[in-house]
């Protein structure tokens, strides 16, 4: 649903067992009971299959710095490798991690717009575990987590959008305005601060207490598809209006994303936002997916994955460009 | 956030995210502002929802002037303190950092969590999901209701010696783990 604007959709939910201390990255032995707690019930539960348990500090910094890059764990829980692990489903992007600002960060990734799907996964995950381990839980203030922001559900759904004319067309001071009028929280995803490279922005509930999952899931579902069709309204004047013009920057980008020997990760966000509108407008025969999947594979740590060997300066930068041509030739 | 604005204003407290609040304050006539983003907003509000009166408008002062950590340290006078006796965090640290230490502080410091999350949130009563139950919690309860039966038939027959048996199983399945 809605994929030439949605790359993806997560849901996460923030649990804590209710006899540990929240910060568990400086205490090793909580860390382990943490671990130990949550494999053990995983496999009690019978909910184990297809998982597998990854402990942070036995990985290779590049294989679970391209995890992070993947978005199967956060960047929070890198900072804590010393003591976190992650078990992890890769057939469909779920994650349980563990150690994290909270003993567990209970998450699913699914493609395109359906964050239901993607709740439901995590609500499976939850059920079984809530089934053999207590969770801290008060009647009145729901999950209790180690900061007041997440406390309640516990629940945070974001979506990953790729908003290119509505950055372009100056737009996103009121998107912003739009999107806190319904107590939602945007941001760029790639970039420092208000960077938004690639126009790639998430969208996301901000508040977690007082309201359903089901609300929280809907409320950003309606922004999700109000500002799909804000989007979509200005590809088709593009489309009717400017043609010529935008089928020649999405081909430049084309051009250069195929023939560059040095890529910047900086000007590549910008080539690929410019792929990303061509081929969701049916202007390329690159399918999106694979144009998604790019994202990715052009982080540091996967290149160093890929070109098997330590990359940094223009060497990364070649192996990024060499890597893209040979995706891109795959299209 | 303006339309017109290419150049994003940061938070003037961390520097790095974009600011979305400007907070004026009146001082001698003259309006001063201090703009922050949502986090360090998030964090000022809970600084200040955690200070009592007399401590309210210093806690201000300080946001505007002196930044957020100057806030926190203002907003708990150290005669204020209070403690978890579970984990040792005190209301302070909590104040500071923005992480509570273990599910009992959210008892010791509920008083000034209330309103912080009445700020956050807008409400303070959950409304979602709750753990189900637990499979040793399944069977205490299953337990429980078992020996509760035999207890009311040794009394219906008057059979006291088991009653008083049933009885005392029945507490220790108590201390093991409530009665759910």
């Amino acid at each position: 649903m809605r994929h030439d604007i949605v790359l993806s959709s997560r849901v996460r939910l923030a649990r804590n067992y209710e006899d540990v201390p929240f910060d568990v990255s400086q205490r090793p032995e909580f860390a382990a009971i943490c671990v130990a707690r949550t494999v053990g019930a995983l496999k009690a539960a019978g909910q184990d299959k297809g998982f597998q348990l990854y402990r942070l500090r036995e990985m290779p910094a590049a294989s679970r710095q391209a995890m992070a890059e993947s978005r199967l764990i956060s960047r929070d829980l890198l900072n804590n490798a010393e003591s976190a692990a992650a078990m992890v489903r890769a057939e469909d992007a779920m994650t349980v991690m563990i150690g994290e600002d909270d003993h567990l960060r209970i998450q699913a990734i699914r493609p395109e717009l359906d964050l239901l799907s993607a709740a439901t996964a995590c609500f499976r995950i939850d059920d079984a575990l809530s089934r053999q381990v207590s969770f801290a839980f008060d009647e009145q203030l729901g999950y209790l987590t180690a900061c007041p922001t997440n406390t309640g559900t516990g629940m945070r759904a974001s979506l990953l959008m790729h908003l290119p004319l509505l950055t372009k067309g100056k737009q996103m001071g009121n998107v912003g305005q739009l999107v806190s009028k319904v107590g939602l929280n945007i941001r760029g995803v790639y970039g420092e601060g208000a960077d938004a490279l690639g126009n790639i922005y998430q969208i996301s509930n901000q508040v977690t207490l007082g309201r359903t999952e089901q609300e929280l899931i809907a409320t950003v579902t309606a922004l999700g598809n109000q500002l799909c069709d804000m989007e979509s309204a200005l590809r088709d004047k593009a489309r009717n209006e400017g043609r010529i013009p935008l089928e020649d920057m999405i081909l430049r980008s084309w051009g250069i994303l195929t023939h560059a020997r040095l890529m910047p990760l900086n000007e590549f966000y910008q080539h690929w936002s410019n792929l990303r509108l061509g081929a969701a407008m049916g202007l390329l025969k690159t399918p999106l997916a694979l144009v998604d999947a790019l994202l990715d594979r052009v982080q540091e740590a996967h290149l160093c994955v890929w070109a098997e060997e330590s990359l940094s300066g223009q060497a990364m930068d070649e192996a990024r460009a060499a890597c893209i041509r040979e995706l891109l030739a795959m299209s | 956030m303006s339309e017109h604005e290419n150049a994003p204003v940061l938070c003037e407290e961390c520097g790095v995210n974009e600011a979305c609040y400007t907070i004026s304050v009146m001082m001698n006539g003259q309006v001063t502002q201090r703009r922050l983003c949502a986090d360090c907003m998030a964090k000022m509000n809970m600084n200040l929802a955690a200070g009592n009166v007399k401590h309210l408008l210093s806690a201000i002062m300080s946001a505007i002037t002196g930044g957020v950590e100057a806030a926190a340290a203002a907003a708990v006078a150290p005669e204020d303190d209070v403690v978890c006796e579970r984990c040792g965090t005190t209301l302070s640290q909590f104040t500071k950092s923005g992480k509570l230490g273990c599910p009992t502080c959210y008892t010791a410091f509920r008083e000034q969590l209330t309103p912080m999350l009445q700020q956050i949130h807008g409400r303070t009563q959950h409304a979602g999901r709750k753990p189900l139950d637990t499979e040793a919690a399944q069977r205490r309860r299953a337990a429980w209701e078992r020996l509760s039966r035999q207890l009311e038939q040794a009394v219906a027959v008057e059979d006291f010696e088991s009653a008083a048996q049933l009885r005392d199983q029945l507490r220790r399945l108590q201390t093991e783990g409530g009665e759910d």
